[in-house]
């Protein structure tokens, strides 16, 4: 009975000294539509948490402040919102750092510090305000997983996440997770209670670590990436057949993506032995911080211009190889995008725009052909025909256009004998004087033919009708 | 229209729609006369057949036997003709005179699944003495009354009127090759034994229903110009099916695509594809030709001519049911400006030659276990073992490869695909590998599951090395282990057999 009355009251102290560092933050968000590009898109809002770091500035999550238009933040005991902005952004690590011009926020408050990856099984608190809701919220609970996962909020990207049975919901967003005063983890994602009930997930300290370093020179890079595919190497007979003899150790390269780091150094059917001269075991983990750690990690908490050292196989022989971190995974199709512009073009009434993720979330086309396209642009190597995948997306009907209907959702190959790689090549081929624009679609089909006159005389005509207020914007 | 076929239930119900049918002005009367009624009788024999379909994801094995029970009608030559779906994978056939209930079993004589049409031949051929063959009227016009034959239980035609409300070109259920259909607004009920009916005109055979959907009461035939292509080709020897011009097209409605042609006369329509081995390429038809007349009949910008029987139909008619394979027609091209006559020898599909086959009938499907990893030839329906959505719920890469065959090397060969495993010492660490397209084992181009029997009889320094499309992209087995597990996998299986070529 003594030891429960003392864990609230400990517990209770905690609670009334975060006060002092975590902030409410309401941001009012405008969502680009991917079906009318030129429309400056539906406006929405959403309540999240955030917690004050060092040099004034707080920190939360990414998708609680993306495509926001205006931010303010509040703190405990204190009923006035603030203005604030963002500093910095990671989609790809779901964090940002915003700050408050006013220099009276932080008045009072006090900055949190980091602490390291907290043990498995051991007490946390998450801090918050879910489900809305103005006064501060604590959920209490342990460490209950520390794994590799995906991070929902670009749906590409995968980091270290530990996972917590502490209630974290829908406004815990952003807020700390707390172990002996220390923040251990920020709130993030979870599921909905029909999945799986006491899951909750944060992001871990080497990841937030890594995003401050990263943002130290004013701008953020991304994470940087081997731009590889690899896979265990269990089977005895694969094994002896590529003649790795050390026990448990290795794994096999299947693929190696063009334009990305490793092009070049490591080939297909290589086998990694070591990385920085940790030993990779043949379920591609190394030994990190005391525990078997997805290899992944290694190159995670490295920045833009560092390099891994590699000891590989190749046909049997060891070799020393070494990779620089130049640049970050160079396709971006397939992840959520935030704070872009829609890119498109508008030419006779049909709209062509690039695909994406998001193009592909508003339009769900049911396309066999673009579909392909959009899904193995990576894996078969299609990013050799085209820089992005242009479609035509609509069609604005009108007597110039009456009969392309047909080719919606087909990826646009040639317009005039010009080879399309992306959608400012669109806008180029239509810039050019002829007296037709020939579009070539990617596949079987007949070309689309415009003639110059008649998209002339159909041009406002068009524009005023569907209220499109730009026939172009190829800027992110 | 979707394809929903009379379920195998009885139902009970009142019949006497024959008054609420409007009559067509130049069809012979709808009530039938005692005699017609006796006649077509004689010509109606229940057909049951027990069909059993493979299992695609597991071709050593068969699934659960099914019945289909429909009509077959008596043509001459004491055949029963019948649609192919109603016998497809048989494994016995039995056919029943609807008075008597007396039976006898039957064979399959000759299955075209592409016309969607089977002639069965009795065991018995004292069976069907007292029968009378049903003669084929091919006349049918737009609005034409025909009368849909069904049996009670008790063994006595129940006859319901429909009209003939379109004469069109359209795809047949195995292979959706665009053959002539009748479609037909019918009232029809729901009764046993209703997965094949016969559509009848004064005693004649007209069509053989094979689709209906009952909520908007309408049906499909298998139309008498179809019948007779394939009754004509069961008498020559070697049978040899239907043709097809091999060619996909667009209208060219489009002023502005006209212009840009240089297009005057008009109709015509833009090939957007020509199948690689098919009659029009051999042909030398080449994509963005514009076909302006078939067989000296003009061709309107969306692809159809004026048939004198049947009016404005696409002219795929011409070239698939008019003319037999082995038949040369002339087409008239426009190409860059200038109009030229290309002969076209047309042919039937050659499946031999088919990248990935849309139908897969009437024998096991081929595959190739080595060591555990079970290896087979991509086939639509082995991605229609996914269940009705199987477009995106099957590999999406074999979706593709089969939804754009055409598009492909076509010196590549069947695709050839890792399914699945079945778990030995030999695969281990490949457990959860599938669906992965083979390029090559042992250094040798995989180009047929033989090439993969052959080329794994010369396994790489004691090691099978196969290799993949995907990642990840190589695999190992231990040649020797393999080779001395062979029968031990098999046993721990049950498998019948390691491989069916």
């Amino acid at each position: 009975m003594a030891l429960w009355v003392l864990l609230v009251v400990s517990l209770n102290a905690q609670a009334a000294e975060v006060g002092k560092s975590l902030v409410r933050i309401e941001a009012t968000a405008q969502e680009p539509n991917y079906k009318t590009p030129w429309s400056p898109g539906e406006v929405g809002g959403g309540v999240g948490a955030g917690f004050v770091i060092s040099g004034n500035r707080i920190m939360t999550n990414a998708h609680v402040v993306s495509n926001a238009r205006f931010i303010t933040v509040s703190k405990e005991g204190d009923p006035k919102p603030y203005p604030a902005r963002v500093l910095h952004i990671a989609h790809d690590a779901d964090l940002a750092l915003l700050t408050v011009t006013d220099p009276k926020f932080f008045e009072g408050t006090k900055a949190l510090a980091f602490g390291g990856i907290p043990a498995m099984e051991s007490s946390i608190s998450a801090y918050g305000y879910p489900i809305g809701g103005t006064r501060l919220s604590v959920t209490r609970g342990i460490v209950s997983r520390i794994d590799f996962l995906p991070y929902s909020h670009s749906g590409m990207d995968s980091h270290l996440t530990i996972q917590v049975d502490a209630a974290i919901n829908p406004g815990n967003s952003g807020g700390p997770v707390l172990q002996d005063g220390k923040v251990v983890g920020v709130a993030f994602q979870g599921f909905s209670g029909d999945v799986a009930q006491n899951v909750g997930y944060m992001i871990p300290t080497p990841v937030v670590r890594r995003f401050l370093k990263d943002v130290e020179d004013g701008s953020y890079d991304r994470y940087v990436d081997l731009s590889l595919s690899y896979h265990s190497l269990f089977n005895p007979a694969a094994r002896r057949a590529l003649g790795v003899t050390a026990e448990n150790r290795g794994v096999l390269v299947g693929s190696v993506f063009g334009g990305g780091t490793s092009e070049g150094i490591i080939r297909q059917g290589d086998v990694l032995l070591a990385i920085d001269g940790l030993p990779i075991a043949s379920d591609a983990t190394i030994p990190l911080d005391g525990s078997a750690t997805p290899l992944a990690e290694v190159v995670e908490r490295k920045f833009k211009g560092e390099s891994v050292a590699l000891s590989i196989l190749r046909d049997g022989k060891p070799m020393e190889l070494t990779v620089l971190l130049n640049q970050p995974w160079p396709f971006t199709l397939h992840a959520n995008a935030y704070d872009e512009r829609p890119r498109y073009v508008v030419f006779g009434g049909l709209v062509f725009q690039p695909v994406d993720e998001n193009f592909m979330a508003a339009h769900s086309p049911d396309d066999l052909r673009l579909r392909y396209v959009f899904d193995f642009f990576v894996d078969d190597k299609l990013y050799k025909d085209r820089d992005e995948i242009v479609v035509l997306s609509s069609i604005l009907a009108d007597p110039v256009n009456s009969y392309a209907n047909d080719a919606r959702y087909s990826v646009v190959e040639e317009i005039n004998g010009k080879r399309i790689r992306g959608i400012a090549d669109v806008a180029s081929a239509f810039a050019e004087p002829a007296d037709y624009y020939v579009i070539r679609m990617l596949g079987t089909g007949r070309p689309i033919v415009l003639e110059r006159a008649a998209v002339e005389e159909a041009r406002s005509r068009i524009l005023s009708r569907y209220g499109v207020r730009e026939e172009k914007n190829l800027a992110k | 229209m979707k394809p929903l076929i009379l379920p195998i239930l009885t139902c009970f119900l009142a019949v006497a729609h024959a008054g609420t049918i409007p009559q067509a002005k130049p069809s012979p009367s709808p009530i039938p006369t005692a005699a017609e009624v006796e006649t077509s009788k004689s010509s109606i024999l229940r057909v049951n057949s027990t069909n059993q379909n493979y299992d695609f994801f597991r071709p050593w094995m068969k699934k659960a036997p099914y019945s289909r029970r429909g009509l077959g009608a008596l043509i001459e030559g004491g055949r029963i003709l019948v649609t192919a779906e109603l016998v497809g994978n048989s494994n016995f056939i039995e056919l029943e005179k609807p008075a008597t209930a007396e039976k006898s079993a039957a064979t399959v004589e000759r299955v075209d699944y592409e016309s969607n049409l089977a002639v069965l031949r009795v065991a018995d051929p004292k069976f069907l003495e007292g029968m009378t063959p049903l003669a084929i009227d091919r006349g049918m016009k737009v609005g034409d009354s025909v009368t849909i034959v069904q049996l009670e239980p008790n063994g006595d035609l129940a006859r319901t009127l429909g009209r003939i409300t379109s004469i069109a070109v359209g795809g047949h259920p195995m292979d959706n090759m665009g053959l002539l259909l009748f479609r037909l607004s019918a009232p029809l009920q729901q009764r046993d034994g209703s997965f094949t009916l016969p559509a009848l005109r004064n005693n004649k055979l007209l069509g053989l229903l094979m689709r209906y959907d009952a909520r908007s009461q309408t049906a499909e035939l298998v139309s008498a110009p179809v019948i007779e292509h394939f009754l004509e080709e069961l008498a020559r020897e070697p049978y040899g099916g239907f043709a097809r011009a091999g060619l996909a097209f667009s209208t060219t409605r489009d002023p502005q695509l006209r212009r840009y042609l240089g297009l005057q006369a008009p109709g015509g329509v833009y090939v957007t594809d020509v199948l690689p081995g098919g009659s029009a390429q051999k042909a030398g038809i080449q994509q963005g030709d514009v076909i302006l007349s078939v067989a000296g009949r003009a061709i309107d910008q969306d692809g159809n001519y004026t048939d004198p029987d049947f009016g404005r139909i696409l002219f795929s008619h011409i070239t698939n049911t008019i003319s037999h394979p082995g038949e040369t027609i002339s087409m008239k091209v426009f190409r860059g400006g200038n109009v030229m006559d290309i002969p076209v020898l047309l042919e039937a599909r050659d499946h031999s030659k088919v990248i990935s086959e849309s139908f897969v009938m009437d024998r096991a499907p081929k595959f190739f276990i080595l060591g555990g990893l079970v290896f087979l030839e991509l086939s639509r329906p082995y991605l229609q073992e996914w269940g009705g959505d199987w477009v995106k719920e099957a590999p999406q890469r074999l979706v593709y490869y089969d939804a754009f065959q055409s598009e492909l090397d076509q010196d590549r060969g069947k695709i050839v695909f890792l399914a699945s495993v079945l778990p030995t010492q030999e695969t281990l660490g490949y457990e959860d590998l599938r669906s992965l397209v083979v390029s090559k084992v042992n250094g040798r181009q995989i180009r047929s599951l033989t090439d993969l029997a052959e080329a794994a009889k010369h396994p790489l320094e004691g090691f099978q090395r196969i290799e993949l499309e995907e990642d990840p992209r190589l695999i190992f087995l231990d040649a020797a282990a393999v080779e001395a597990n062979r029968e031990k996998m098999q046993h721990e299986y049950s498998l019948p057999a390691l491989e069916n070529l």
